[in-house]
């Protein structure tokens, strides 16, 4: 079923090498955008290492592929991509050793191994650093091509602006606020972030640059549609006299997403709204779900009325706000008394810095939830309107408006989810992805020991503690505390599948297509349209084992 | 001419396809001297295409060495639109065979000069040796390519304006939108067809009754333009069941009790064929 075979046509021998580079997939099933299957051949160029439009090629270049691939009828996806990964085969991101060379040597032994895992583009995440840091990592973060391995296609800097309640295993010490909002980012990330993409034979290339912070912090929120301007190709920009003020304006191109927060729905709401385009682990590191004030979760379920009209927010925000809540009482107790517990939760928490997952074993959240009072921490009405103007497009609240931030009106984010059966459960999964299935993206939120190979066992960890590894659960030894995830993305493709009931092909559009999306990039990545780059990966419709993955036209990985 | 009647639209095209690929076979076509085959698209030939490619795949057929011609392509429709021909044919045929692209030859209904690219056409069939079978599918009302009724019976390749009915049955393909279906094409014309020295024509489904009664049951007649078939000495149509409906009963039982006999006319033609080979040898 899953044997492949190759069929040299018109080469002169049989190195793929040979004939007019061009290689046809045939018999496989096709992962589309829409995350359907369908049996359909694939023509890629693999000198030049993307897929072409094989009609055109056929008529109008007057080719066809001298090389063919049988896939005996596997999927043939496009590359996964992993957004959120702290890292894996025994490096983290997030270690810097004061040597560069050992960091990127790091960075190229992940790229070269993660390919078995069906991986081929991730985004290296790092949690919360020094500040004189940022600027040293971030830079040895920038988009790089391995010989053989997975893109590295920029950063996800989890961190340093985040809600200390949910600060999971980031340094508390290191958590900051934004006192002088836009400024603030730049003095702490350094020049990266106004960073423009590297240039590939003559075009700009992909980078990702994804901020995690949470925008209930003071000075997060307004910073966002500065952060989220996209950047403007150097050719546009270079002759873009007439707008005088588009040029006092720096672009950063920065993917905001919300996480480590106890942000109100109606901070989250005006978040997205700034630009915010996606949820950190969804779930994990914020308000569990209050039906009366959803908080970050209720961003999947957007309601009309709740976008459009003014006066249903304005509603939702008296009742929030505290001291006049005329609904009964339950909603007032749960947020007082959940003010102490974040009070007396606080104070244990700075004892015990970051031992565990940060995703997982955060402070409890009582309902009623989210606890700071939304006028003390979010702009006032009026100065977030001003905000939003900064975006190009309409205002929030015009009815006649059809977009913020490039979005049209009732734009849900995406939201990343670790689906390893454990960071969620099952039930949380289906019913995420049942609210929001565009808006699903699978992540590993990974740690150094995501290894397919590490066999299960006890080993050494950090503060002279052991960690056991059973499958890829991780836990402290002698507790049950999690410790991160070591989950791999082909795992976490098959998990899904099974908890939502959903096929392998939206599965898979979860963890290429979504991504792609969310971080605007789905021209060149997880998809299989004519002009994207070849990165594929080759999958048993069966089971959903990855078979063969492929980077840039060429085979750098298969099951043998 | 011959009538073939199969009991359903994929029994006709695996005997079209096994009957193509006979052909080409015995041709023994080289590079120098090709197989030039004309093909149409529409639903019809989709299962003839189809057990094409099954015999291709199953390695007992090549089309490296045959050159095709396609009848007809929409004028002002882009090439990679989901509906010209140029996407039918790739999607159904082209792309699933190893016929080099070189070969395939459609018209460009987005020429600047629509007259000259007809013509050219023509001279590329003369070309290429004139086209040795040509495969055809037909209309409700019975033409052949786009050559509505009315068709002279003498056209060559040209600039053709499509019929009401031609325009209502493709808009299926457009979104239901009438509007949206282009209305002109370019064609090969009814003398082109005739010009080839094979025509094989698959007709299928109950809406093509009429229009088949009318072409064999009746005289030659432009307003049936596959009616001028009757005309040619090398005339193979194929229908299923339900094609026959508006057919004598005679006509009918009359075919069928052919086909064996024909059968062995074909056996025969094919030994003097080559026993005449192999005279034509011996004089060298």
């Amino acid at each position: 079923m899953t044997s492949t075979f190759v069929k040299d046509v018109g080469g002169d021998d049989g190195e793929g090498s040979a004939g007019n580079g061009l290689l046809c997939f045939t018999n496989c099933l096709l992962a589309m955008e829409n995350g359907s299957l369908v049996e359909k051949d694939l023509w890629i160029d693999t000198s030049k290492g993307i897929i072409v439009d094989s009609q055109k090629t056929f008529f109008q270049l007057r080719e066809r592929p001298s090389r063919i691939i049988d896939l005996g009828g596997a999927i043939l996806s496009p590359g996964f991509l992993d957004i959120q990964i702290n890292g894996a085969y025994g490096f983290d991101f997030s270690i810097y050793t004061g040597n560069d060379e050992e960091y990127v040597s790091g960075l190229t032994r992940i790229a070269n191994r993660i390919v078995e895992t069906g991986v081929t583009s991730l985004v290296p995440t790092i949690i919360t650093q020094e500040q004189s840091l940022y600027p040293k990592l971030l830079s040895l973060l920038r988009p790089r091509k391995t010989k053989g391995g997975a893109n590295l296609l920029g950063w996800h800097a989890e961190g340093p602006f985040l809600q200390l309640a949910k600060r999971g295993a980031h340094e508390p010490t290191l958590i900051r606020s934004a006192p002088k909002e836009i400024e603030s980012f730049a003095e702490t990330y350094g020049p990266e972030l106004s960073a423009t993409p590297p240039v590939v034979n003559g075009k700009e290339d992909v980078y990702v640059k994804i901020i995690t912070a949470a925008p209930e912090i003071p000075g997060i929120l307004s910073s966002i549609p500065a952060l989220t301007r996209p950047l403007l190709s150097s050719s546009s920009s270079t002759s873009s006299a007439s707008s005088t003020s588009s040029s006092e304006k720096k672009e950063y191109g920065v993917t905001f997403s919300i996480g480590h927060s106890i942000a109100s729905s109606d901070i989250a709401a005006e978040a997205v709204k700034s630009g915010a385009r996606l949820i950190t682990h969804l779930f994990n590191a914020m308000p569990q779900l209050h039906h009366r004030d959803p908080s970050i979760i209720g961003l999947l379920g957007v309601s009309p009325a709740f976008n459009s009209s003014p006066s249903a927010l304005t509603k939702i925000k008296t009742s929030t706000s505290g001291s006049m809540t005329p609904r009964g009482t339950g909603l007032k107790e749960g947020k007082k008394s959940g003010i102490e517990v974040v009070k007396k939760k606080l104070s244990i928490a700075s004892g015990t810095p970051g031992v565990v997952s940060e995703a997982i074993s955060e402070l409890p959240t009582p309902p009623g939830s989210p606890l700071l009072n939304p006028r003390t921490t979010a702009p006032s009405r009026a100065a977030s309107i001003s905000n939003i103007d900064l975006v190009e497009g309409p205002v929030f609240g015009d009815a006649k408006s059809g977009s913020w931030g490039g979005e049209e009106e009732g734009w849900r984010p995406y939201y990343g989810l670790i689906v390893d059966g454990i960071h969620s459960h099952p039930n949380s999964v289906r019913l995420a992805y049942m609210a929001h299935k565009d808006g699903c993206v699978l992540i590993t939120d990974a740690m150094a020991f995501m290894d397919p190979h590490l066999p299960d066992g006890v080993y050494p960890w950090r503060d002279g503690k052991n960690l056991v590894r059973r499958g890829y659960k991780l836990f402290i030894e002698g507790s049950d505390t999690l410790a991160g995830s070591a989950v791999s993305m082909d795992s976490c493709i098959q998990n899904f599948a099974r908890f939502t009931g959903c096929g392998l092909g939206e599965a898979i559009k979860c963890a290429t297509y979504n991504p792609a999306r969310c971080l605007r990039i789905e021209n060149k990545k997880g998809t299989l349209r004519p002009g994207a780059d070849a990165d594929l990966t080759v999958i048993d419709p069966v089971g959903g084992d990855v078979l063969s993955v492929w980077v840039d036209g060429r085979e750098v990985w298969s099951r043998e | 001419m011959r009538l073939i009647i199969r009991d359903d639209p994929a029994s006709v095209g695996t005997y079209i396809g096994d009957y193509i690929a006979k052909r080409i076979n015995d041709f023994k076509p080289t590079p120098e001297r090709p197989f030039v085959l004309g093909l149409p698209t529409g639903s019809s030939p989709i299962p003839t295409y189809k057990h094409l490619i099954g015999l291709h795949k199953a390695g007992k057929i090549s089309f490296e060495n045959v050159v095709t011609f396609n009848m007809d392509e929409y004028v002002g429709l882009p090439q990679d639109h989901s509906e010209s021909y140029h996407t039918f044919m790739f999607r159904e045929f082209f792309s699933h065979i190893d016929i080099p692209p070189k070969n395939v030859h459609i018209l460009n209904g987005n020429a600047v000069d629509l007259i000259g690219e007809c013509k050219a056409y023509e001279q590329a069939i003369k070309d290429a040796g004139g086209i040795e079978l040509f495969l055809g599918g037909i209309g409700e009302d019975g033409h052949i390519a786009f050559n509505e009724p009315g068709s002279s019976l003498t056209s060559r390749t040209r600039i053709k304006t499509l019929a009401y009915d031609t325009i209502q049955a493709n808009a299926r393909f457009f979104g239901n939108d009438i509007s949206k279906v282009p209305r002109m094409a370019l064609t090969v014309g009814v003398q082109t067809v005739m010009d080839s020295r094979e025509v094989v024509v698959v007709v299928t489904g109950l809406r093509k009754a009429l229009a088949l009664s009318k072409a064999i049951e009746e005289g030659v007649n432009h307003l049936w333009t596959l009616s001028a078939l009757q005309l040619h000495p090398w005339a193979l149509i194929v229908a299923d069941e339900d094609a026959t409906n508006e057919l004598h009963v005679k006509t009918v039982k009359y075919f069928k009790s052919i086909e064996r006999v024909q059968e062995e006319v074909e056996r025969n033609h094919e030994e003097v064929r080559r026993n005449s080979e192999g005279r034509q040898g011996n004089t060298w």
